[in-house]
């Protein structure tokens, strides 16, 4: 992972030490999380004027814990780790994120960060499209100062995040939806280990007549400069009596919110049509959770 | 610019000077001479650099060798003691697990995760915990049935 003007890999023990770094080398510093995307950074010459690496595992950001209100998650946790938080295998409204963590290999989880994941920007990631339609919130601490921010006000273009020099996500919250509320995510990939050629992740909420209280759908994988909702396809959801033909209706209409890449994984065309598919798959999937 | 770091790898310390952008994996393989991980894609799509890290197997081409100190790594020369191969690189051996074998070493460090997970996967189990490794011979066949088998034992 050659970085041809690295000056110094940094490996902080307090956020004074990442403040240090970070002034030091301002946009040039890179916040390191797992690294396993570092390769795919580099590739797209994101990185030919990195001058600092700065490692974050020392920082005590790894973690996690659930209570009645939701869940936190340190932002160096591990995919691997977060696996393991016992919710996930009982909490229907979990679901979209218990989904997303069972397509990565064994050697990814075991080092790729929720945090890393979030922050790299990528529109081809699965995680964020998960927590994006379970309206993760995160926290983002630098110089001494801390602010709470939503998952989509982080992204700022293909691969930009609006972070600061120094600044770095230390904790993702998602807050348990009112009512009887589930979710679900599905990823359409060429090969086991690659990234996405679509996906797509609902969180929704339906009342005992069946009608829709609460719907969140988002998408990924090309489908945009990053992750995005479909708020048409929401609206069409929205306080009506979910049927098939609903459920239909609403899936094509993620087409009116998504602007698909063609590159070597799909064309735009195939990526449309798949939205959809993927789309009305993830819909049922979460409903049937519900039941 | 080169810096000293320490790496605890198959259980010995070796003092070494590294570039900071060194993968761990290079570090293995052109200075300490442990060839058993591979460079294959160099970019984390095809598991013949697998090592263990701390007991978890990562991709040596994906992690940087600052990153790794402090952290007990073991590669394929670490299995097994002298003389007496670990049960999986057994029954890799025996089952006849390898064509061109440039990916072995990689499958059987995530075999020994998985089964240290899963001591009894089923099939289904044993392919996924291997979808992060490419065998290019395309003879996944009889290294699902080495992974069965070292279960079974």
């Amino acid at each position: 992972m050659a970085l041809v003007k690295l000056k110094e890999f940094c490996i902080p023990e307090s956020p004074g030490q990442v403040s240090a770094c970070a002034a030091k080398y301002g946009d040039n510093a890179l916040i390191l999380g797992g690294g396993s995307f570092i390769h795919g950074l580099e590739a797209r010459g994101l990185l030919s004027e990195v001058e600092a690496l700065i490692d974050i595992r020392k920082l005590g950001l790894a973690g996690m814990a659930a209570t009645g209100e939701g869940v936190r998650i340190g932002a160096m946790t591990t995919f691997a780790e977060l696996e393991k938080l016992p919710e996930l295998a009982s909490a229907a409204w979990l679901g979209a994120l218990k989904d997303a963590l069972t397509y990565p290999p064994m050697q990814i989880k075991n080092v790729a960060t929720v945090g890393g994941c979030i922050a790299a920007s990528c529109p081809f990631f699965d995680i964020p499209t998960a927590f994006l339609a379970l309206d993760a919130k995160l926290t983002v601490s630098g110089a001494g100062a801390k602010r709470e921010i939503g998952l989509a006000e982080l992204f700022a273009g293909l691969f930009e995040n609006s972070l600061e020099p120094g600044e770095l996500i230390t904790e993702v919250r998602l807050a348990k939806p009112a009512g009887r509320a589930a979710s679900a995510f599905i990823k359409l990939e060429g090969t086991a280990n690659d990234l996405a050629i679509v996906n797509a992740a609902v969180r929704i909420s339906v009342d005992a007549a069946g009608v829709c209280q609460e719907v969140r759908i988002a998408l990924g994988g090309g489908v945009g400069d990053s992750v995005v909702r479909s708020a048409s396809a929401e609206k069409l959801l929205l306080g009506q009596k979910l049927s098939a033909d609903l459920i239909q209706h609403a899936a094509e209409a993620v087409g009116q919110d998504i602007s698909p890449m063609e590159d070597h994984r799909a064309t735009a065309a195939y990526r449309l049509a798949m939205a959809k598919v993927i789309t009305r798959r993830a819909l049922n999937q979460a409903l049937s959770r519900l039941n | 610019m080169k810096q000293l770091i320490s790496l605890e790898v198959n259980g010995d310390t070796h003092e070494i000077a590294v570039e900071a952008d060194a993968t761990l994996l290079s570090v293995l393989r052109d200075n300490l001479g442990l060839i058993g991980a591979k460079r294959g894609c160099d970019s984390g799509g095809c598991g013949c650099c697998t090592v263990h890290v701390d007991g978890k197997a990562v991709y040596s081409c994906m992690m940087y060798a600052l990153s790794a100190q402090g952290q007990e790594i073991v590669t394929i020369e670490g299995l097994g003691t002298e003389g007496k191969l670990d049960p999986v690189q057994d029954t890799f051996v025996k089952e006849g697990a390898v064509q061109c074998g440039y990916c072995t070493c990689g499958m059987i460090m995530t075999a020994k995760q998985l089964l240290h997970d899963d001591p009894h996967p089923d099939e289904h189990a044993i392919r996924h915990g291997i979808a992060g490794n490419l065998c290019r011979c395309t003879g996944y066949h009889k290294i699902v049935e080495a992974i069965k088998t070292a279960a079974d034992n």
